[in-house]
């Protein structure tokens, strides 16, 4: 048994993030990058290290490969701990047979020794899809204080978007009466955020009543939460009013990216005391050339730009050549704008080359997408809402 | 032989009078360059890519900013539970004063780190000097050489001053003929780098006998003085890359402009020799609307509105709408607010120039503002 720990964090890092198109072809959605020099996953692992919480299970399933070497042993986010730290939980073999992770609570289910190792009194479930700032003690202190089995983090959304969410119908004291997953004639406006915190005796006692259903999908959302519902247990509902953005499709990525540089930023990345850390790609600061345009926009260490950048979002290492016009768009790291070439409303990801004069997206319509190492050749040309993969 | 066997020493204890209000408060190792590093960052970077996996840093005066910047060693991977850096500051016993006279005096106090490192190879290296070098062909002509002590040079301009500095004369066998120190007008091209490689044992012999001799500085009384010993094996290895002496607020200023220049830059950084550095963990560098930026380097976490022409940002600085900024290098979260104008200044970490501020130096004499400072 090692030291006892108050609260485990377990992130549900396996999902595959299908409406992201391409650019979950080669990795899961935790590990897409984010705003200049995140990946998603760095936003649930600084707020538990912001939040004091020192033991995280990231569980893995997805092309983990990018993920697993991303975590690596958690220096990044202080998490490389002789006592704790962050935990790579993939499915494993037990026995003569393996399983996957059927499903969101299925995951957890297979890792109760893990979470059992720290005798913990409650368990924090997370997920790797989000951008937001949260400190999860405050939610913890609220489920203590009333005596919760299970809290969940719940979020105003417009009302003409309730349906899209999970949605808690509660009472006046926050107590969820009901939930309801996508409805069509939505009661209530408050949506889950996918943040958990259980009683750990109590979930753990629903996970293995779900394990023995031969009909359950093994979900959070579609049994655990109504199973507690039906058994009249103490479920509520924590208010959070800050940023959150679910970054689930290729459009959705590219407005959290986009609310970065609107001016005051949605999500104070500069602030001290809430620093979001991530791996340091360790390159020297970039360079604007005699003959560089940069306006209303971010651009990391490591990029060198000798072409136009407007409202877009430079990742480490990206180089925009002379000539080259960049608009409305996020390149990702090592990514190339050759000279000429006209980038706009698009996502150019990790290590693509767009070649000299060749043009992607368009200044109205859907997002175009260029994908992971794709060389585009001189003057090709991409329409809004295209996605290449070659 | 692989570089494993080979431990670094840094000495960071050199003049730096010269340096006016940059060094009042910090070592010249720990003095802040390129936008995001400190001088010592080069160096330590180039031994542990060349594959050195012990350093030992020996401390002098105002070594807090420097233990601050490298300590445990994580971010050059010198953390781990076999060699790694070892910071090695003065300290007070019977036969030591807790200051270092120089630093054939440190060696000696650390002859007990020496000893133990199970390394048989030295490369003892001054950290004034920025450069990125990989110091594996270096040992093997060491060891082809059959040379007792083998030393490198450079024969850039860069390093070249007038009564000061020590400059050899090197034969077609690399083996070095003749020396100056400090002459008015150096005869000899090849300007020494003071990166000294030899066995541990010859280091651990020449540092006894010459604490018994009450020498203080290994460079002048022990290295120079064998130069001329007929006796000793002395030979040069030429450095052909870009190095630059930081000896001056002058060098300094000009250090960092010239790392504006794309050739300059990436001889300096190269995905196949990375420069280390503490993380600061800063969302990258926003510019607003009104940002005109040419011919600059920025680092994470500075936010622009303003002109900046041929100058160095680093992390956090922030540059107001208005403001003017030409042949400056400006330091970590420095605040330049509205209207300001500066033209060749220095601006240590955490200055402030107010609203409407004009600061203008001559270029061959720029302005310095302390750490802290509000004008």
């Amino acid at each position: 048994m090692l030291k006892k720990k108050q609260c485990v964090a377990m992130l549900l890092a396996g999902g595959q993030g299908s409406r992201l198109g391409i650019l979950t072809a080669t990795m899961a959605k935790p590990a897409i990058p984010y705003g200049g020099k995140y990946r998603i996953i760095d936003f649930p692992l600084s707020n538990c290290t912001n939040s004091g919480i020192d033991v995280v299970g990231a569980l893995t399933q997805y092309q983990p490969l990018e993920l697993n070497a991303y975590i690596g042993s958690g220096s990044p986010w202080d998490l490389d701990l002789a006592h704790g730290g962050v935990y790579v939980l993939p499915p494993y073999v037990k026995g003569k047979h393996g399983e996957w992770y059927s499903g969101t609570a299925n995951a957890i289910y297979q890792n109760v020794a893990f979470i059992e190792q720290f005798n913990p009194d409650y368990v924090l479930i997370l997920s790797g899809d989000h951008i937001y700032k949260m400190d999860y003690n405050e939610m913890l202190a609220y489920h203590i204080e009333r005596g919760a089995d299970v809290t969940i983090a719940v979020r105003e959304v417009p009302w003409e978007e309730a349906s899209r969410f999970g949605i808690m119908n509660t009472n006046a004291e926050n107590v969820i009466e009901e939930f309801e997953e996508k409805p069509k004639n939505p009661k209530n406006n408050k949506a889950s955020m996918g943040v958990y915190i259980f009683t750990w005796d109590k979930l753990k006692a629903y996970l293995t009543e779900d394990a023995a259903d031969p009909n359950s999908s093994n979900d959070f959302g579609k049994n655990i939460i109504p199973n507690m519902l039906r058994d009249q247990q103490k479920l509520f509902a924590f208010d959070f009013n800050g940023y959150w953005k679910d970054v689930g499709t290729i459009e959705s990525l590219w407005e959290a990216n986009m609310d970065l540089l609107n001016m005051p930023m949605p999500i104070d990345l500069y602030d001290k005391r809430w620093r979001i850390y991530g791996r340091n790609p360790g390159v020297a600061p970039h360079y604007i050339a005699p003959g560089g345009v940069a306006h209303s926009c971010l651009i990391t260490e490591g990029c060198e730009v000798y072409g136009r950048v407007e409202h877009s979002v430079l990742f480490a290492g990206v180089t925009v050549m002379e000539g080259a016009c960049v608009e409305d768009s996020v390149i990702m790291p090592n990514a190339v704008v050759e000279r000429g070439a006209q980038v706009r409303r698009a996502i150019v990801a990790e290590g693509a080359v767009i070649g000299a004069g060749a043009q992607v997206g368009e200044a109205t319509g859907n997002i175009a997408v260029i994908g992971q190492n794709v060389k585009l050749a001189a003057g090709a040309v991409v329409a809004a809402g295209e996605q290449r993969e070659h | 032989m692989a570089m494993k066997n080979v431990m670094g020493i840094i000495y960071t204890g050199e003049r730096d009078s010269y340096l006016r209000e940059l060094t009042l408060m910090r070592a010249i190792a720990a003095l802040p360059v390129a936008g995001r590093y400190r001088v010592i960052d080069f160096l330590v970077s180039g031994l542990v890519n060349s594959g050195v996996k012990n350093v030992g840093v020996i401390m002098q005066k105002n070594y807090h900013s420097l233990m601050d910047h490298l300590g445990s060693g994580k971010e050059w991977d010198l953390h781990g539970k076999n060699d790694g850096l070892y910071i090695l500051p003065p300290f007070l016993t019977r036969e030591n004063v807790g200051v270092y006279n120089g630093s054939l005096d440190a060696l000696h106090s650390n002859s007990g780190y020496l000893r133990r490192s199970k390394q048989e190879y030295v490369l003892l290296c001054n950290s004034l000097i920025v450069f990125n070098a990989n110091f594996s062909d270096m040992l093997e002509t060491h060891l082809r050489s059959e040379a007792d002590v083998t030393i490198l040079y450079s024969k850039s301009p860069n390093l070249r001053r007038p009564e000061y500095g020590t400059y050899f004369e090197v034969n077609s066998e690399g083996i070095i003929t003749d020396v100056e120190i400090d002459p008015t007008r150096p005869r000899y091209e090849n300007a020494c780098m003071e990166v000294y490689l030899l066995r541990k044992d010859l280091l651990m012999d020449l540092v006894d006998r010459g604490a018994a001799h009450g020498y203080h500085d290994i460079n002048r009384d022990v290295f120079q003085r064998m130069i001329r010993d007929a006796g000793i094996r002395m030979a040069g290895y030429e450095y052909t890359d870009v190095c630059y002496r930081m000896d001056s607020v002058q060098s300094y200023f000009n250090f960092n402009m010239d790392v504006l220049d794309a050739r300059v830059r990436h001889s300096l950084f190269s995905e196949e020799k990375p420069v280390y550095t503490k993380v600061r963990d800063e969302m990258p560098a926003r510019y607003l609307e009104h940002a005109r930026v040419v011919n600059t380097m920025v680092a994470d976490g500075c936010i622009v509105d303003g002109n900046v022409e041929h100058s160095m940002l680093f992390r956090g600085v922030r540059i107001g709408k208005g403001a003017r900024i030409k042949n400056c290098v400006i330091m970590q979260d420095s605040v330049i607010e509205e209207d300001v104008t500066l033209e060749n200044c220095i601006l240590d970490k955490q200055a402030v120039i107010k609203r409407g501020g004009k600061l203008i130096g001559p270029s061959t004499y720029p302005i310095v503002i302390s750490k802290d400072m509000t004008i």
